[in-house]
């Protein structure tokens, strides 16, 4: 079953500035309380690579990353579902999906996956 | 507050130093610089050691307390000062402030890093605990994937190529071939890296569009420096070396909140800071010393410092510009590319390179020609916390 993409994002509730991750205080105006917003529709590629050199935890060749922009203008991170980065494009539609990006101590860590639109 | 001067700087050879612990590394380049202070049997009111890693890699918390023990500095201050690769940088920083303020009269500031005991793997995810804990480090990004993005945004708006990038590898590594404190002392042939079709094996991608010769090794390495007030440093031996301006400014945890990722914001307030503080525009410095943890990164720090326009600084790179004997040379240390990048070392380590060159020590092929003014740029995080120093000579 297809997961719920479980990242909150919070838009200030006195200038509208969307922030991800979390502030204790809106970036611009210094306001202390926001509206929770989830993701909404499918994402804008942004930007993206690929790592040769991963970290330790990830026991695999290559690591395709990249940071989108959903509809409703909320910004984050993720890891790309393609097989070469020769398929991505700056500005192309992702759909997005809530998979395990790694495992930590025999457990699935559950985060951002962003598939091309064909 | 008062004025302060380096008037002691030393440096142990950074590279992989099996045969030595942290603190011997951190004690050694103490000693060098405690010894050209003229300070060799005396002590100093106040330690400050720049250091990221020393409590995830070797397990050792409270290094500042061990290491003035080690050095007979008892009963000095003593403090550790963590902030990333910037962690040098920040480290003198408070050296400078101690000294500045009039609490303390004597500081020895020294950075440190010993990062090859570990694995490739290990040391990759040790520097990347800087990234966010939820926002970005379960992806598995590293430091190298957040400069292949913010590279790939670089050349797309100011058509930076991989001919810009490359000049400035071949540049730093022939220069770290003639520095005998670099971590990597070997030149680069630009068709075995880029022209041949061997290139592709000999140069891969790292973090596309980043490839393995844009990027600085993993280090081991201390440097330090010993600071007072000018007045008394014009009684020492060694020609007074004035910490002239400095500047230090933040910026987001991650990238994708900037409104303009390419924009740096934090390296152009801190290097404006310390322009403004010591009176002096990007046009008079004579020598500088930026952190090029990725190639990308000293063509985009050389404009938002003001050498160049936004979009220039690549051509000027590629044009010799930046190259010993140009309009502005850049890392003739070899920078991070080449004298390697002990990440809690780099900060203090860039001091010292331009204090040499005040000084007017180095070796004909490295000695910028009557340097006077110097400038440096420790480049924190992602470029979320920055410090800059303008140095200046003090006429004997």
């Amino acid at each position: 079953m297809k997961k719920e993409i479980a990242i909150t994002a919070f838009q200030c509730k006195k200038c509208g500035r969307i922030h991800y991750p979390y502030h204790d205080r809106c970036l611009d105006c210094k306001n202390r309380e926001f509206e929770p917003i989830k993701p909404k529709g499918n994402a804008r590629l942004l930007t993206y690579t690929v790592i040769f050199n991963l970290p330790w935890g990830f026991d695999q060749r290559f690591l395709i990353l990249g940071v989108a922009e959903f509809e409703n203008k909320i910004k984050a991170m993720g890891q790309i579902k393609a097989d070469s980065i020769d398929r991505l494009k700056l500005g192309m539609e992702v759909r997005p999906s809530w998979e395990p990006v790694r495992v930590q101590a025999g457990e699935d860590v559950y985060g951002l996956k962003f598939e091309p639109v064909q | 507050m008062r004025d302060v001067a380096i008037i002691g700087a030393g440096m142990i050879p950074f590279g992989r130093r099996d045969e030595d612990s942290l603190m011997d590394m951190l004690a050694y380049a103490s000693l060098k610089a405690l010894d050209d202070a003229g300070l060799g049997d005396k002590s100093v009111n106040a330690v400050y050691v720049g250091n990221m890693g020393a409590g995830i890699i070797q397990h050792q918390t409270s290094i500042a307390s061990s290491l003035v023990d080690r050095l007979s500095l008892l009963p000095a201050a003593a403090d550790v000062v963590e902030n990333g690769p910037a962690s040098g940088g920040s480290a003198v920083k408070n050296g400078l402030l101690a000294v500045a303020s009039g609490y303390y009269d004597y500081v020895l500031v020294v950075g440190g890093e010993k990062m090859r005991e570990i694995t490739g793997w290990r040391a990759t995810d040790f520097v990347a605990t800087m990234t966010h804990p939820q926002a970005e480090y379960p992806y598995g990004i590293t430091l190298p994937g957040m400069g292949g993005m913010f590279t790939r945004l670089y050349m797309e708006k100011y058509g930076v190529t991989r001919e810009h990038l490359l000049a400035v590898s071949l540049k730093n590594q022939e220069m770290g071939a003639l520095n005998p404190y670099a971590h990597v002392e070997m030149t680069l042939d630009r068709e075995g890296i880029f022209d041949s079709p061997h290139a592709v094996v000999n140069n891969p991608v790292a973090a596309d569009p980043l490839h393995l010769y844009d990027l600085c090794p993993v280090s081991d390495g201390a440097a330090a420096i010993i600071l007072c007030p000018l007045e008394m440093a014009k009684k020492m031996a060694k020609t007074p070396v004035l910490i002239a301006g400095f500047g230090q400014a933040t910026d987001t945890h991650t990238l994708q909140e900037r409104e303009d990722p390419t924009d740096l914001k934090a390296v152009t307030l801190a290097a404006r800071q310390a322009f403004e503080m010591a009176k002096l525009k990007p046009g008079d410095i004579n020598v500088a010393e930026l952190h090029d943890a990725f190639t990308i990164l000293e063509i985009a720090e050389s404009e938002h410092v003001g050498f160049f326009k936004k979009g220039e600084g690549g051509k000027a790179a590629a044009a010799g510009k930046t190259r010993f004997g140009g309009q502005i040379p850049i890392n003739v240390s070899g920078g991070l590319k080449a004298r390697g990048h002990p990440v809690g070392a780099t900060g203090v380590a860039q001091v010292v390179d331009i204090v040499f060159q005040l000084r007017h020590e180095l070796p004909k092929n490295r000695q910028v020609k009557n340097a006077r003014h110097g400038l440096t740029v420790n480049f924190g995080g992602f470029g979320n916390n920055v410090v800059s120093f303008v140095l200046k000579r003090i006429e004997p």
